[in-house]
């Protein structure tokens, strides 16, 4: 029950963030200002509509972490997915040809810019990759309560 | 468990075709030579680590511990207690029954506490016969953890309530409730039970909360009152958040939260002559932050002189999400003490390289020439990061080959890119060892724990030099900057380089500062 909760609360959080951003475009990330996107802020989020042309579970693209190369209608989009556990924790899997929506921001890093991702969704199935402030989540945050109970046999 | 069983088997199967395959390519470090035995761990260390574990039942998740531990000097572990704090879910005075223990003429040795049917284990490297840095190596059936942390010995005769009186300074950092980075650091006064004063800055997932009241109080456990009289440990509130607490001795409070998230840190005596004036500055410092950003995970480390309010010869070394940022000026700068609560103060530079975005901190000096150090950088009124660290005055220059000699302790922890052989992703990584610096070159032995690997390695080889430019303070920062390369091979190598920031002859502070599938940070100390 509790699980199906969370699943609602992410469904949730997915579908407020998507009407808030219904009338917003992928945006490139080349446009950026450096200093503008240095930071996360959630009412600059917008959302990508793609499909999958590489997911790299530990890629040598900055940040360090996962990323996915995405094919949208503006082009090849870089995202940063964050620690790869937690959509292998999800159980969603990227595979190239999936099409997916993924909710964030872009941000700089140095000359660079890529885009964050919060949210990623393929199909009905959707995982929470950063935390409203932007920080990528850890295994933690996607724990089950049973599953939270477990590590008190932790030693 | 299953995920635990196939990540032993591929390391073990990786690590048995390398033997098969290589076995007359493997290095082993030579015999340790130093002056270390078994008998210079003896008696009860307060310790703590903090990293990941996984066991059976989830998956791998953060982890920290705190404890206390018995040496008989001769390789047993007589006793002691632990607790322990997983992402939030805590197991709370897990009695260690038994273990055993080996030091190395080194300092280098292994730790196993035994706690009922189960067990842990450690590598450990002794700084002096008081207190020594250490890594969690547990990879049993039952759980794999890591972590990084150190051992203090603790004096027995503070083992009261009335011993936890007067001013000390805290840094705790870890996750808040719903598992989201958070760091406070702040002052408080005991008075041998209830805290009478306090003042703390928190930054809770990119929340800042500025010079806000502490209140709360120490106390015996009342479900494990002997703890106290045995291992110093009692049950501490700090502002509505418990903590269990461990007493090294009347100077330092080792604490780990038991609600609301997973924080930890020490708390330590402030001293009288932390200075009331920004008038009375005039020292260098080095400052060491770790944390977390939204580009993952964040490392600086850094130094400045300061004059007054006036700072000048800022050099900093940047990690952020694998991208390396230098700085090597400030086009303001500037630090100040807070009149109203000792030993408080913000520090602020602007580097050239975000000349909209200046860099903030917060800090609370435990003394004249040290403390704790939070960021507090906002862009576009966003929390840049959730980081914190320490300060230390900067003594002992100019550094040089004669003066960075002998023998040291060497530590790192923080995340980098890893193989199991099945599944590639960005995961812990602790380091612990020891070198012999001569002529600035280093040679010397580490155990590694690379956490997707599921088993640490022992015993790599660790080689490398340090280069010095200078102290900071020459005109033109980039050229005083200070780097050091360690090279660990075992049936195959790996450097990793650095920035150094150097304390003293006795202590530097690290971060690598290439290759971007690392972020690491870590200390070098002299051992005594």
């Amino acid at each position: 029950m509790k699980a199906t909760i969370r699943n609602r609360a992410v469904a949730l959080a997915l579908g407020i963030t998507l009407g808030m951003c219904i009338s917003a475009t992928a945006q490139q990330a080349s446009h950026l200002d450096v200093q503008q996107f240095r930071t996360y802020e959630v009412t600059r989020e917008s959302f990508l509509l793609g499909t999958v042309v590489k997911f790299d579970s530990a890629s040598s693209a900055l940040p360090i972490g996962a990323h996915v190369i995405l094919q949208t209608s503006s082009g090849q989009m870089d995202v940063h997915l964050g620690n790869a556990k937690v959509l292998q924790a999800g159980h969603l899997e990227l595979n190239p040809g999936d099409n997916v929506r993924i909710v964030g921001e872009p941000l700089a890093l140095g000359d660079s810019t890529y885009f964050a991702a919060r949210i990623v969704q393929k199909g009905a199935q959707a995982v929470a990759v950063r935390n409203a402030r932007g920080f990528p989540l850890t295994l933690a945050a996607a724990m089950t309560e049973s599953q939270k109970e477990a590590l008190r046999g932790v030693r | 468990m299953k995920r635990l069983f196939l990540t032993v088997l591929v390391a073990a199967a990786l690590w048995s075709s390398a033997c098969g395959g290589y076995s007359n390519s493997i290095v082993t470090p030579p015999p340790p030579v130093g002056k270390f035995s078994v008998a210079d761990l003896k008696g009860q260390y307060a310790f703590v680590t903090n990293g990941e574990s996984f066991t059976g039942g989830s998956s791998a998740t953060p982890l920290t511990r705190t404890g206390s531990f018995t040496a008989d000097g001769a390789g047993n572990i007589t006793g002691g207690v632990e607790d322990v704090n997983a992402a939030g879910a805590t197991n709370l005075a897990v009695q260690i029954t038994g273990g055993s223990y080996t030091v190395n003429a080194d300092g280098r040795g292994t730790l196993t506490l035994l706690l009922g049917q189960s067990s842990i284990d450690f590598g450990i490297t002794l700084t002096s016969i008081s207190d020594g840095l250490m890594i969690d190596e547990t990879s049993t059936s039952a759980q794999s953890s890591t972590g990084s942390g150190n051992f203090i010995k603790q004096n027995s005769g503070s083992f009261t309530i009335a011993s936890v009186a007067g001013p000390y300074v805290f840094d705790f950092s870890g996750l808040n409730a719903t598992q989201g980075p958070e760091s406070i650091l702040g002052q408080f006064t005991a008075n041998g039970g209830p805290i009478t004063t306090g003042v703390e800055d928190a930054n809770d997932n990119g929340a800042l909360a500025t010079a806000a009241a502490v209140s709360g109080s120490f106390a015996a456990d009342g479900v494990n009152p002997g703890t106290l009289t045995g291992f110093g440990r009692g049950i501490a509130q700090l502002n509505g958040v418990q903590y269990v607490f461990y007493i090294v001795d009347a100077t330092r409070v080792r604490l780990l939260s038991t609600s609301g998230g997973m924080l930890s840190g020490d708390a330590a005596a402030q001293s009288s002559n932390v200075p009331t004036s920004v008038s009375s500055i005039n020292a260098s410092f080095v400052f060491i932050v770790a944390g977390s950003s939204v580009n993952g995970g964040i490392t600086r480390v850094g130094r400045f002189t300061a004059n007054g309010a006036t700072v000048t010869n800022v050099l900093a070394d940047t990690d952020d999400g694998g991208r390396f940022i230098q700085t090597n000026s400030a086009t303001t700068a500037s630090i100040s003490l807070d009149a109203t609560n000792p030993g408080r103060g913000t520090f602020t530079f602007t580097d050239p390289n975000f000349a909209s975005t200046p860099g903030t901190y917060v800090f609370y000096l435990s003394s004249a020439t040290q403390g704790v150090i939070q960021e507090t950088t906002l862009a576009n009124n966003a929390v840049f990061d959730v980081a914190d660290g320490s300060i230390v005055a900067q003594t002992g220059s100019p550094f040089s080959s004669s003066n960075i000699a002998g023998t040291y302790a060497l530590n790192w922890s923080g995340l980098s890119l890893q193989s199991n052989g099945v599944f590639a992703t960005q995961d812990e990584e602790d380091l612990v060892g020891q070198v012999i610096v001569s002529s600035l070159n280093l040679a010397g032995a580490a155990d590694i724990f690379q956490f997707q690997n599921g088993v640490p390695v022992f015993d790599l080889v660790a080689s490398g030099s340090i280069s010095i430019a200078g102290d900071g303070t020459s005109s033109s920062g980039s050229s005083s900057r200070n780097t050091m390369s360690v090279r660990l091979t075992k049936s195959n190598s790996t450097t990793v380089n650095f920035a150094i920031y150097f304390v003293n002859p006795q202590l530097a502070f690290f971060t690598n500062n290439q290759d971007s599938n690392r972020i690491v940070a870590g200390i070098l100390k002299a051992q005594q």
